[in-house]
């Protein structure tokens, strides 16, 4: 009886296995969407396109055996339109046979367009969705959003995953801004920073990273190039930028290319924390960028001692990366009066009582005094001893 | 061990086991949500409110022990009788008690019903969207059921089993975020005014409830192991990881973010990238690990009521799993009772607000009236508890 009743338990305890998930579903049964683009339909300002990149799991998996060749349909491409991003995913969705799964979404890609316009309309859904990864890449492109997701690169098989390649290994280089949409989130969220987003370009059949575009207010104003940039990467994030290349003073021409390999930033604030007056009460600012790097070009011979050589060539890249910076700061301030730089945050935090209460951030940034000075600290000339 | 009391398995409870039945009960759903609650009202200082706010938890924490330490092996249930009638007047004692003794296993049972309520909250909005949400609830009560059914040295045995599997995700993921920090996030140090910091720090003194249960529990303890000490450790441990898991959160997010976002702990874990890439959307696998935490939260407080009610009654163990099993209706729909997370968050501060009377008045009470009246074993000389 005994064992008549343990191998019941058995049975039972075996039935367990049987079960799954409530709401279980497999890879198969619904549609990945690996990308997102919005963009502004033509003539009709209330509707939104929302084009989407679904990957073919079939055709990924067969053209490795098939030796590659007709990749050009790993991913299908569909356009809606709707009032919001939801009602286009909705609109999308009558279209589709599977669910829609927006977890494995990468890239979010925003036509220059609807980021003029302002983001805060389609942002909020993005927010609100569980599936949303606050690691995915948003990114504002020139023109319509809809070409990067019809770009075709051919190196891959799935397009969005070029451009996400080449966005997390140009920030894990240290030459474009690690900015997610988390990091977005954040930026919109806090009273002292204003947001900002990479900035791309859509071929036929490649993608180039142009820079970031600069927010005030979840309104696009404008957008910083490659050079500046970097040089705001130095000042904020302590990132390395790209190379420099300046050109050789003297009739002689040629150029030498400087590759900058570690950043130190220091900020230093002026201004005591007692007074308190209007103005800046002598409030300000200054970046002190520290850079190592090394010559990896040199197309012309410099004449001198090698001594003097390396003095003469830190000035001349010290001049070069201190114009690019004022510039970028220039731009920023004038131009664009929206503070991506953490400065705001920077301020708040270590002279709140005498300087953030007392002035309005959001329009004090137009004229607050900020300096740069970088000191280069030439390491190696690479391979050539000249 | 040579201590052997008339039932087997009282005074049992190791000085480890203590420890860990406190840490994982207080370590639940609150941790979910505390980087925004401590944010509230003190912005960028909120990481201090779990350290200040736990000033309050020690003091009753060792209340908690100090009461049980003059009545050894005896529990609130029991000794509460005891100290407002005395030994004569038991009668007496009985109904001076029942007021305490109802009002600390009602709101441990709402406690409870409310915890695995956000459980289940925080299930179907981030990973199970499908499933109801009833379903997620009632498999939480059927495992703390099945707990039930056994004696309470099974009890102490499974928190410290599941300790670590609490400790150690949620310290992993504060340690792992803080390589996206930005500490100009938590300055200016303190922006509000001291009275704001004190509400601030007395309203996370919310977030630490669930000690109440040693109230009972202390009674298991064995003869040598130190109560105040299990206790100071175990509220400890909890506001290490309360303070830590705050921080990362103010550091990685800012307190303005921290105001918008439901589950902060949850959003923490999804914008932690682990070095090497080997789980993508690590919050599923958080939220399954995740589980134990709630469980014990959850079974530990149930497991408090239903014993609390055995001994009320002074009926044995199988009325222990007949209520157990009874008792689960009623809290399934108090767990439902609220209709949305606004109406639940509502909730949890008014529960805090009780918890406060449970665990701090209470004992304060008893305390007071057991050395106005003289009552329970007095400590012998010398041979302090503290161990």
């Amino acid at each position: 009886m005994g064992k008549a009743w343990a191998s019941l338990c058995c049975l039972l305890l075996f039935m367990t296995l049987l079960t799954g998930c409530w709401d279980r579903r497999e890879l198969e049964e619904r549609t990945s969407v690996i990308a997102l683009g919005i963009d502004l339909v033509e003539g009709r300002q209330n509707l939104y396109k929302l084009t989407v990149q679904i990957p073919i799991p079939i055709k990924i998996a067969g053209s490795s055996g098939q030796g590659g060749g007709g990749n050009k349909d790993a991913v299908k491409i569909m356009s809606v339109t709707g009032k919001t991003v939801t009602d286009a995913v909705n609109n999308l969705q009558q279209r589709l046979n599977q669910r829609i799964f927006l977890g494995h979404t990468r890239v979010l890609a925003i036509s220059e367009d609807v980021a003029r316009r302002g983001m805060d309309d389609i942002i909020d859904s993005f927010r609100r969705d569980p599936q949303i990864r606050r690691l995915m890449w948003p990114v504002v492109v020139q023109g319509r959003a809809a070409d990067l997701l019809e770009m075709k690169p051919g190196l891959i098989q799935i397009p969005v995953v070029f451009l996400m390649d080449l966005i997390e290994n140009g920030t894990k280089m240290g030459t474009i801004p690690d900015q997610t949409m988390g990091e977005y989130l954040i930026q919109t969220s806090n009273e002292t920073l204003q947001p900002m987003l990479n900035y791309v370009q859509a071929y036929k059949d490649d993608v180039k990273w142009k820079g970031v575009a600069v927010f005030r207010d979840q309104k696009m104003v404008g957008s910083l190039n490659d050079i500046h940039t970097w040089a705001l990467l130095q000042l904020r994030d302590e990132k390395r930028g790209g190379d420099v290349i300046v050109p050789l003073p003297g009739k002689g021409g040629g150029y030498i290319s400087f590759r900058p390999h570690f950043v130190r930033t220091k900020l230093e604030m002026k201004g005591s924390h007692a007074t308190g007056q209007d103005n800046h009460s002598g409030h300000g600012v200054a970046y002190l960028c520290e850079i190592q790097g090394d010559i990896i070009e040199m197309t012309k011979n410099v004449e001198g001692s090698p001594e003097e050589v390396i003095v003469m060539l830190q000035k001349l890249i010290k001049k070069e990366m201190e114009k690019r910076a004022r510039k970028m700061l220039d731009i920023l301030q004038k131009q664009y009066n929206s503070d991506i730089l953490k400065l705001g945050l920077a301020m708040r935090g270590h002279h709140y009582a005498d300087y953030w209460r007392k002035h309005d951030w959001f329009k004090d940034f137009k004229q607050f005094p900020i300096e740069v000075k970088y000191t280069i600290k030439l390491r190696r000339l690479g391979m050539e001893m000249h | 061990m040579s201590q052997l009391g008339k039932d087997p398995q009282h005074n049992t409870f190791s000085l480890w086991q203590m420890t860990s039945l406190i840490t994982s009960t207080l370590i639940g759903v609150g941790v979910l949500t505390l980087p925004r609650t401590t944010t509230e009202k003190m912005f960028e200082a909120g990481w201090m409110a779990p350290i200040l706010g736990s000033v309050l938890t020690f003091f009753a924490i060792w209340l908690i022990a100090v009461l049980s330490r003059r009545f050894p092996g005896l529990t609130f249930i029991q000794y509460s009788r005891i100290v407002w009638g005395g030994h004569e007047q038991s009668r007496l004692g009985f109904w001076l008690s029942l007021p305490w003794i109802m009002m600390f296993l009602i709101a441990l049972f709402v406690t409870t019903a409310i915890t695995s309520r956000i459980f289940g909250e925080v299930v179907v909005t981030a990973v199970l969207m499908d499933t109801p949400l009833e379903v997620i609830i009632v498999s939480m009560f059927v495992l703390a059921v099945i707990l039930c059914l056994h004696e309470i040295d099974t009890l102490a045995r499974v928190n410290e089993i599941l300790f670590p599997l609490i400790l150690f995700p949620i310290l992993f993921i504060a340690l792992a975020s803080f390589q996206k920090a930005e500490w100009n996030n938590i300055l200016p140090l303190i922006r509000v005014p001291w009275e704001t910091i004190i509400t601030g720090a007395f309203e996370t003194n919310f977030s630490f409830q669930g000690y109440e249960i040693m109230l009972i529990f202390f009674a298991f303890a064995h003869e040598n192991t130190g109560k105040v000490k299990a206790g100071f450790y175990g509220i400890g441990i909890s506001v290490f990881v309360y303070t830590l898991i705050v921080l990362a959160g103010i550091v990685v997010f800012g307190h303005e973010e921290l105001q918008r976002v439901t589950w902060p702990t949850l959003e923490l874990v999804k914008s932690t990238q682990v070095p090497g890439l080997i789980l993508e959307r690590l919050e599923s696998a958080f939220l399954a690990v995740w589980v134990a935490a709630v469980f014990t939260t959850v079974a530990n407080g149930y497991y408090a009521v239903i014993y609390g009610l055995r001994q009320l009654l002074k009926k044995g163990m199988l009325f222990q799993r007949i209520a157990s099993i009874v008792l689960i209706f009623p809290l399934f729909f108090v767990a439902i009772g609220p209709q949305n997370i606004v109406e639940l968050f509502k909730m949890t501060s008014l529960i805090g607000y009780t918890t406060v009377w449970i665990s701090v008045v209470s004992p304060l009470i008893h305390w007071l009236i057991m050395l106005y009246r003289d009552r329970g074993r007095k400590r012998e000389k010398g041979s302090d508890a503290h161990g």
